[in-house]
């Protein structure tokens, strides 16, 4: 498998099933290191966290560690986080403001675009010394959509519009609910770490189908979830408490799916009229005002729940965020989680927004850890050698055109989400950079 | 700092040794999983806040490990009595330690005081053991003979860190 073979990749997923290395073989984590997140688009972070010229955030893009800043023009650089000198890491912060880029080791400076700046000692540099050779790496390309900055490591490959393009309506969705039309994610972050691959946190984030078992420990005897907005009196029904089964509302929810392992869960189930606090009352009025009634009362439709761009990032319509997953190793996973403000709207409701956060998705929260503990047990499962195959069968043959979307849709307690994202991994992986 | 604290103390008729014993016993508590004895300490207005940045200023403005009132508290510990919740399956053991107290501020007027102490919370669950440890801040209200918490503000050193699962208060 080490050199990836084309043949040897296909045979690793099946129509219904996927084959358990895919989460256990370190060779082939290696080669999603290249294949997948060596070029795919990947989400790198948001415009609103780097406002000015020279604010930077670093993260990672697989295991490639990256600043992302904003140069003095505007634009948005992301930089392979290596010194060009002797390889130390430049930006040790997670964030901060910077005119230059300054490494520790022996001060060579960069400026925000990449560029070599100033050289200690510039005497002791060769006739040969490059300088205009000698900046940081950049990644070879930079998309951003409505303030959501993505990269990909390599030149070539499809363009940022046709990777993002199907999602482009899920973006809408969340940045039309700011009544400014704009999104700030500088609330701080949640992160959650976990030994486990980084597919069983992407699988899960489409998946409705664990929510009444996994979560059984956050539903009442009614059957029905806490609130999770601002606003809400309850949660969502997702058991019907008599029958002890799952809620038949629950089971109508549905998932789409538009290639390149892209999907959503619509979100069905929260009756939206009864949403009211001050501030959500104050919020509606606000919007209104700015993008008139109709247009607000259509922003104000429950659609979508949870929406992945495969393979490193989802949004979060309900309590709204943004996730971002970052692979360590086979069996290691470090995940982000950013709330979400919406510029213009009332301070109390995203205040709200960001307290409930803490109880869904912290590392402390009430939904997150029932999460990481089936990702954890899925994971120590799946050492077992006696059986090879993973099954995600559910509602094969079930999935349907959904017109008014251009996508595939199936039910949200079906696999065609994970199935779709294992398209996209096959058509990743059988390629050789 | 340590000398004028004592002199408040001594000023409201009130003995370190109060606030000592009941923070022992609330990370005993803690300890022996009696969480609705613990949410008992809290006053009505009371809210559990560990931050997830140094110096946090706000539990409003910023995402925290826990910012929990009265409420969300009940809903965390019904939680943690279900029968079902996975990640405590087996429960966590843990073992907290509780010293270095200073009394921070006291405001007789309103019968509040501010503690400040530190911690190390040893957690052990599922073959693996886990190390907590930060500086702790009890905003307390005098309640009849002893205390009820208005704030317990719980800074880990590592609060900005990668965590695995934490299903149980610090
Ligand atoms: S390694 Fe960066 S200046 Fe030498
Ligand atoms: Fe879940």
């Amino acid at each position: 498998m080490r050199n990836g073979h084309a043949d040897d990749i296909a045979t690793l997923v099946e129509p219904g099933r996927v084959h358990r290395r895919v989460y256990t073989d370190p060779d082939l984590f290696e080669l999603e290191m290249e294949r997948i997140f060596g070029r795919a688009w990947l989400y790198v972070g948001h415009s609103s966290q780097v406002k000015e010229p020279g604010d930077y955030i670093t993260t990672d893009l697989g295991r490639q560690p990256v600043i992302m800043v904003r140069h003095r023009d505007g634009s948005i650089k992301v930089l392979l986080n290596r010194c060009s000198h002797r390889g130390a890491k430049v930006v040790n912060d997670r964030k901060g403001h910077a005119q230059r880029l300054t490494c520790c080791y022996h001060g060579w400076s960069f400026d925000t675009d990449g560029k070599l700046a100033t050289v200690p000692v510039p005497e002791g540099c060769g006739a040969g010394f490059d300088r205009d050779a000698l900046g940081l790496a950049r990644a070879p390309r930079v998309g951003v959509y409505r303030g959501f900055v993505f990269a990909s490591l390599a030149d070539k490959g499809p363009s940022f519009e046709d990777h993002i393009g199907p999602m482009q309506g899920n973006i809408d969705d969340l940045v039309d609910r700011a009544p400014d039309g704009e999104l700030a994610l500088d609330a701080g972050m949640h992160r959650y770490v976990y030994n486990g691959n980084w597919k069983l946190q992407v699988e899960n984030v489409l998946d409705s189908y664990h929510v009444p078992f996994g979560h059984a420990s956050t539903v009442n005897k009614q059957g029905v979830q806490f609130a999770r907005r601002e606003g809400d009196q309850k949660g969502a029904t997702v058991v019907e408490a008599e029958k002890k089964q799952t809620a038949a509302s629950w089971k109508d929810r549905k998932s789409f799916t538009v290639g390149n392992g892209h999907g959503w869960t619509s979100n069905t189930t929260l009756d939206d009229g009864k949403r009211s606090s001050p501030a959500f009352d104050e919020y509606k009025r606000v919007l209104a005002e700015k993008v008139g009634a109709e247009r607000a009362a259509e922003i104000l439709t429950p659609r979508l729940h949870n929406s992945l761009i495969y393979p490193n990032m989802s949004i979060m319509g309900l309590n709204i965020h943004v996730r971002v997953i970052k692979p360590i190793a086979v069996d290691r996973t470090e995940v982000n989680i950013f709330p979400i403000r919406l510029v213009g709207a009332p301070a109390a409701m995203n205040f709200g927004n960001i307290r409930l956060l803490n109880v869904t998705h912290s590392a402390a929260s009430f939904v997150q850890t029932d999460d990481l503990e089936s990702f954890v047990r899925a994971q120590k499962g799946l050492q077992s050698r006696m059986s090879d195959w993973v099954d995600i069968s559910r509602g094969l043959g079930a999935e349907e055109p959904d017109r008014a979307t251009n996508a595939t849709r199936g039910l949200a307690t079906h696999e065609m989400v994970v199935r779709a994202q294992y398209k996209a991994w096959v058509g990743y992986m059988r390629e050789a950079a | 700092m340590a000398l004028a604290a004592r002199e408040l103390l001594t000023a409201s008729g009130l003995d370190r040794a109060a606030f000592e014993e009941f923070l022992i016993h609330e990370a005993r508590l803690l300890d022996e999983r009696r969480f609705r004895d613990w949410m008992e300490l809290f006053a009505d207005d009371g809210t559990y806040w560990v931050p997830a940045t140094p110096d946090q200023n706000s539990p409003f403005e910023e995402a925290s490990l826990f910012y929990d009132d009265r409420e969300l508290m009940k809903t965390r510990i019904e939680r943690l009595e279900h029968p079902r919740i996975h990640v405590q399956t087996p429960p966590s053991r843990t073992a907290h330690i509780v010293g270095n107290l200073v009394v921070e501020e006291t405001d007789e007027a309103k019968g509040e005081y501010v503690v400040g102490s530190t911690f190390i919370m040893v957690e052990y669950r599922d073959d693996a053991q886990r190390l907590f440890a930060g500086r702790q801040r009890h905003r307390l209200r005098r309640h009849g003979d002893t205390f009820r918490i208005v704030q317990k503000r719980v800074d880990l050193i590592n609060c900005d860190g990668a965590f695995e699962a934490m299903a149980v208060p610090i």
